[in-house]
């Protein structure tokens, strides 16, 4: 039998091997070499816990531990392993003669995971590593995925409650993004006009963050941000020296950085921002935090798409005609009032409703039959969402969002919803034959969504509205973008609520923009077929 | 001498553990030596203090390695005089560092004596 060579099937991992008897040490040290793996050694206890406490040398995976040793006995080592909350996760492999078993169960009592016998054996040596590795490995990845866990829930908690502060909400997500991502230094940049301009930044100093906040990023191969720019895409870069092309050399000089990682924040496929991590030394983003670089990459589109969508709001409302639903009005006046309006979390289903070919009918036809025709739309769809208990939030032109269970609850906010859409089509079909006599093809395409989304008072003093801001939503939006003419799409949550209630078919899997993965979605009763029967039976119902 | 100090399987075992380096061989015999020496110095001086607990690590960590290079009549010395030191009961330590200084010097020479008979074909 030869010395075993690296095996590929091997996690290689750093082993501290701890023993004051030099022979011991380089023997061990040179079988783990053989091995694969990397070996740190140390003379005594103090020494080890000194490399293991120190912050600029690399992490151990696996400690080797001698019992019999001077300054720093195995069992004192053991002991203050234990007590240091970082340290106590690391696997210790005793190293014992095999007349020593009963110091063998002291140290395992004392939180040892293993032991290794005196008299080395490569493949006992083999064995054990490896079986400490994988625990080491699986206890990693569990603290990071609860670290994960807290992060994600801290930013859903901060971007629910500063929903409407696009800063405080990056902010948020590049701190996050910085931590878990194990990066030094983090910045979103949004485009304004024609270059990349900081919207927030963790991590640095003030001297790197004047820098980066005096020199906006054009679209461009010498620097990351404008790579990211032009090709939509996360690119690394694994050592800024090494790269002929970038040239924001002066930045390289202020934050001291080597490894850059770049991530597009795109809404609408547009890439608006760039999320950049950077470490200061040659170390790059391993595919776990390239991952988690892009989920903050989308939680920060959908932050800068749900204050976009506020500031939509603010915009329309002083343009468009305003409808105060009865719900929204006896709540201004209700004790509880003022406490709902302060902004609140709640699940609601949220119906959006828009009209195909609307563009193409206001650019074309007169403005005064433009009118005319929303006017009609409007006190049409009104009428029904008072008729069916519903929210309005707000008449964009074409677009009209009705929501459901706020302000005040309803048990069935999901059917609710789902009725209302079927009598919009239904009493849609109307008013279509009547614009169609005339020459013009407007149809209605709807979609519903089922999720948490905060709700409340926007605005600004004497220009208060009710509304909400949140995922369902931004869905309800997509999904009615996404609806063909007299479709209603629904999303799974709604679809889950309405099962057995509400007839509906599986209408594929849709890539919805800003959305990272296709979702199910499902269609009310698609029109034709015996749906206009089953529409007027639910109308019935709901009445 | 009746025995050899050495046990050529032992030794054969470890050449085997480095992959049959022979040179790194060498470099751990030459640790096992320089450390070995240093620790019967321990020994002697402890046994002439009547420190009978201070003989316990020396001699623990010169079975460990002794072991570990084939040498193992004195690994086994070892052990008996560390196994007698922890229970406190040591009646002639300067003999028992004596006859460990001796056990060393046996297994050195037939060390470097087996180094000297690998130096030709090397």
């Amino acid at each position: 039998m030869t010395a075993a060579a690296a095996d590929p099937d091997e996690i290689p991992g750093r082993v501290l091997v701890v023993d004051d008897t030099p022979f011991n040490r380089q023997l061990l040290a040179r079988l783990l070499r053989g091995l694969g793996h990397e070996p740190v050694e140390a003379a005594n206890g103090r020494e080890a816990l000194d490399r293991l406490r120190d912050p600029d040398a690399a992490p151990i995976d696996v400690i080797l531990l001698d019992i019999v040793m001077p300054e720093m006995d195995g069992y004192e080592t053991l002991a203050a392993l234990a007590a240091d909350p970082v340290l106590r996760q690391l696997p210790v492999i005793v190293i014992s003669g095999v007349d020593e078993l009963d110091s063998v169960v002291r140290c395992l009592e004392m939180g040892a995971a293993d032991y290794l016998p005196k008299t080395v054996d490569p493949a006992i040596l083999k064995a054990r590593i490896t079986s400490s590795l994988a625990r080491k490995r699986l206890h990693d990845a569990e603290r990071d995925a609860v670290e994960r866990q807290a992060a994600t829930n801290e930013l859903l908690a901060i971007m629910s409650r500063s929903v409407f502060d696009r800063d405080v909400v990056l902010s948020a997500i590049v701190e996050a993004a910085v931590r878990l991502c194990r990066a030094d230094y983090g910045v979103a940049y949004l485009l304004r006009g024609d270059a990349f301009e900081v919207a927030a930044s963790a991590g640095g100093n003030a001297e790197l963050d004047a820098f980066e906040r005096d020199h906006p990023i054009r679209p461009g191969r010498e620097t990351l941000v404008g790579r990211v720019a032009l090709i939509g895409t996360p690119l690394q870069v694994e050592d800024v020296l090494g790269d002929a092309e970038y040239a924001r050399t002066e930045g390289t000089k202020v934050g001291g950085y080597r490894t850059l990682l770049g991530v597009p924040i795109e809404h609408d496929g547009i890439v608006e921002g760039v999320l950049a991590l950077t470490r200061n030394a040659v170390q790059p983003f391993g595919p776990g935090e390239r991952a988690l670089a892009v989920g903050f990459a989308e939680q920060a589109a959908i932050g800068i798409a749900n204050a976009g969508l506020l500031e939509t709001i603010e915009r329309q409302r002083s343009q468009l005609a305003r409808f105060l639903s009865p719900q929204v009005a006896d709540l201004v006046s209700s004790p509880e009032g003022e406490a709902l309006l302060a902004g609140h979390r709640r699940e609601i289903t949220a119906l959006f409703c828009d009209l195909r070919n609307f563009t193409v009918f206001s650019e074309t036809a007169e403005p005064e039959e433009v009118l005319g025709f929303l006017r009609r739309y409007h006190a049409t769809v009104g009428a029904l969402v008072v008729e069916h208990e519903g929210t309005l939030e707000h008449f964009a032109g074409d677009g009209i969002m009705i929501f459901f269970n706020d302000p005040a609850p309803q048990e069935d906010h999901a059917a609710r919803a789902a009725r209302l859409a079927v009598a919009i089509r239904e009493r849609f079909v109307d008013i279509s034959e009547e614009w169609r006599r005339r020459g013009h093809v407007l149809q209605v395409g709807i979609g519903l969504a089922t999720g948490y989304a905060t709700m409340g008072r926007i605005g600004f003093e004497g220009r208060y509205d009710y509304g909400g801001v949140g995922n369902a939503i931004i869905l309800a939006s997509r999904l009615s973008s996404e609806a063909a003419a007299g479709e209603i799409l629904v999303a799974q949550r709604t679809h889950a609520a309405i099962d057995g209630q509400v007839r509906t078919v599986p209408a594929g899997e849709r890539k919805l923009k800003g959305f990272s993965r296709p979702m199910p979605v499902f269609s009310v009763d698609p029109v034709g077929g015996d749906a206009a029967e089953s529409g007027n039976a639910l109308a019935e119902q709901a009445s | 001498m009746t025995e050899p100090a050495i046990d050529q399987a032992a030794f054969d075992r470890l050449v085997e553990m480095t992959g049959g380096e022979l040179e790194f061989v060498d470099e751990l015999v030459d640790t096992y030596l320089e450390d070995g020496a240093q620790i019967v110095e321990q020994l002697r001086d402890a046994a002439a203090r009547g420190s009978i607990a201070e003989l316990v690590r020396p001699v623990h960590s010169l079975k460990s390695s002794s072991l570990n290079v084939g040498a193992l009549r004195l690994g086994e010395q070892c052990r008996s005089l560390e196994e007698a030191a922890r229970n406190g009961a040591v009646p002639q330590a300067a003999e028992w560092a004596e006859r460990i200084a001796s056990g060393f010097d046996d297994a050195r020479r037939e060390l470097l004596a087996d180094r000297e008979r690998r130096a030709p074909s090397r």
